[in-house]
């Protein structure tokens, strides 16, 4: 079986929004997730990542909290350091752990569109060519 | 169940037990520990069963330690974890508390501000005043505000709110009166709060940050209780400024923190949830202690933003009229925040997230000038609609835990309400009702008025229903967004 292309899309709610990521395996996963959470907070313009690559380390305590605290890292680094990671490369992941390696773009002004990654209806799912994750991002 | 026992587009069985008030029973579900009560008349019952409001708040009827009834007021509406617009009280002694049932813009709430002049006066500056709102008060992403804090300034706003902004000029002590709990909660402790939290709150006092944020001029177009109007200073055509927005990343990463926290803890109390973003922990455990900290520092640097922004706006008033420039704050009040409140003998750890305390004229808590009256809650509607000022009842003590809406709740998307109007279209509707637009286009087609419920029937519902009782509407004449 070929490996499946990775994905994303966002969902409607109400208030918020939801991110819906595929994959062929967990760190594929993961890196587009992330993929996703930048073409948010970067409103969807097209900037070409610059700058040296990153490493970028997340440890929780199961698959969707690790899911849940990777974005919120990315949240966090754009917050905090006008950074938004756009080309990732997963270079370890278990479920507790991952680390990362990233460029990105550097932005004038923090992007603080998303508050948060929540844990509502928050799933990993195993489809039969890979996975697929819903997580609701508070804006 | 009877046929008059459902109520239309519900799954779980539902009465109606008054016009403005349906109730599902905790018979429903196995998990559920109280009834829930939904403040809907039959046209906002049908928004409430159009999402996934009625699954989210029975979900919060299963927590340990709830009392009485969960609520959903009647601009409730789909959230993460609670629905937003979402009550429920937890008994302090067995109870838990929820950061998911604050939500992650701690303290995000609305103050009011009243001129000495009316619009007719000021009819012809507006647009200018509107655009020196808008220079004056970072909005939207990127700008950060004037106000730098050092680690031991930071500290302090964190531990006293508004009160820390007295000596520095940035706020009076009449401020102080008209602000929820003095705009200071004691309970805060800085040393709870992260140094992430800190780091994503750098420079962000005094802003008032995106999404449905604002900082909006009206006038006071109709006045429904003339004997309340007059002790909340306010007068038929008169200017307002009401002010939407909370603790910023400083709030959203406490509450990111501790979800974190409590996801982790849960199994050693035994504490078993339909969804994990409803994360909690005893309200008398460490962790709980600790979030109840954390969230009271982050309520206060909310509490002390608005009052940085007030700031702001008073210098642009004495800039553009002189003398005549004075911007008095009738009150400001939060809407996404657990207190610890006593109800009938009971201490109770009150969590509203989307909606506003509403206490009538007989509670202590209510400050000396409103005693005649209760307390004051505004309730913004959109851009283009008005906001209502009310004041709380004595009754709603009893029927919501003093709880009542927070504003008109959303009803699409905001994906959808792209769809329906573009930006450009929206800041040309609102120009056309000579309403003064500063916002980025997309904001404004996210934010248009028809994503929003009606916010006169909302408000209709808690006046008829006695959550609240209406004093005067406000028409928006200038928009600031992000």
């Amino acid at each position: 079986m070929l490996p499946t292309m990775a994905w994303h899309r966002f969902l409607d709610h109400t208030s918020e929004i939801t991110l819906h990521v595929g994959a062929a395996d967990w760190p594929g996963l993961l890196a587009e997730a992330g993929r996703g959470l930048a073409e948010l907070l970067l409103r969807g313009a097209a900037m070409a990542p610059d700058g040296d690559w990153r490493s970028l380390e997340v440890t929780a305590h199961d698959r969707e909290s690790l899911l849940v605290d990777w974005l919120n890292e990315i949240v966090y680094l754009a917050e905090t350091g006008f950074w938004v990671p756009q080309e990732i490369e997963i270079d370890e992941a278990s479920d507790a752990h991952l680390k990362a390696r990233a460029r990105g773009v550097t932005v004038e002004a923090a992007p603080s569109l998303v508050k948060a990654a929540t844990f509502h209806g928050l799933h990993v799912r195993h489809l039969p060519d890979g996975l697929e994750a819903e997580v609701i991002l508070d804006v | 169940m009877s046929d008059e026992t459902k109520q239309p587009g519900s799954k779980y069985p539902a009465e109606r037990l008054s016009p403005t008030c349906v109730e599902i029973p905790r018979s429903a579900r196995a998990d559920m520990r109280v009834p829930a009560r939904i403040w809907a008349d039959a046209e906002l019952w049908k928004k409430a069963v159009s999402d996934r409001t009625l699954e989210q708040l029975l979900n919060v009827a299963t927590l340990p330690g709830a009392c009485g009834c969960v609520h959903a007021m009647p601009d409730a509406h789909e959230g993460y974890g609670f629905p937003v617009g979402g009550v429920a009280a937890f008994r302090a002694k067995d109870g838990v508390i929820s950061p998911g049932g604050v939500g992650y813009d701690i303290n995000c709430g609305v103050r009011l501000l009243a001129a000495d002049v009316g619009f007719g006066e000021m009819k012809q500056r507006i647009e200018s005043l509107v655009h020196d709102l808008a220079r004056a008060i970072p909005s939207g992403t990127g700008r950060s505000g004037d106000v730098r804090l050092n680690v031991p300034e930071t500290d302090q706003v964190l531990a006293q709110g508004s009160r820390s902004l007295v000596e520095r000029g940035l706020a009076t002590r009449e401020d102080l009166e008209h602000t929820e709990a003095g705009g200071s909660l004691a309970a805060a402790d800085p040393d709870k709060v992260s140094h992430r939290a800190r780091e994503r709150g750098r420079g962000q006092l005094g802003t008032i940050g995106s999404g449905n944020h604002f900082v909006e001029v009206q006038r006071v177009e109709t006045i429904f209780d003339e004997d309340a109007a007059e002790a909340l200073g306010l007068w038929k055509g008169q200017l307002t400024i009401l002010i939407h927005t909370g603790s910023r990343g400083l709030g959203h990463q406490v509450c990111t923190d501790y979800v974190r926290a409590m996801d982790a803890v849960m199994a050693r109390y035994n504490i078993k949830l339909p969804d994990r973003e409803l994360a909690c922990a005893p309200y008398e455990s460490p962790e709980g202690k600790d979030y109840f900290a954390a969230m009271c520092a982050a309520a206060n640097f909310a509490f002390a933003n608005r009052q940085v922004i007030t700031h702001a706006a008073r210098q642009v008033f004495r800039r553009t009229l002189g003398d005549e420039g004075d911007l008095r704050l009738v009150y400001d009040v939060a809407h996404n925040m657990a207190k610890l409140e006593e109800h009938g003998k009971q201490k109770l750890l009150v969590h509203r997230k989307g909606a506003t305390r509403a206490f009538g004229p007989s509670h202590p808590e209510t400050p000396a000038a409103y005693r005649s009256v209760g307390q004051p809650v505004f309730i913004p509607g959109s851009m283009g609609t008005a906001s209502y000022v009310l004041v709380g009842t004595d009754e709603a003590f009893g029927l919501s835990f003093g709880s009542t809406c927070h504003g008109a709740g959303r009803a699409m998307s905001r994906t959808a309400a792209k769809k329906v109007k573009s930006g450009q279209d929206v800041r040309k509707d609102l120009e056309r009702q000579g309403i003064v637009v500063h916002g980025s286009p997309g904001e404004l087609a996210e934010e248009a008025p028809h994503a929003y419920k009606d916010v006169d029937r909302v408000v209709q519902v808690v006046h008829d229903a006695g959550l609240a009782r209406k004093v005067a509407r406000l028409r928006p004449v200038g928009v600031v967004k992000g």
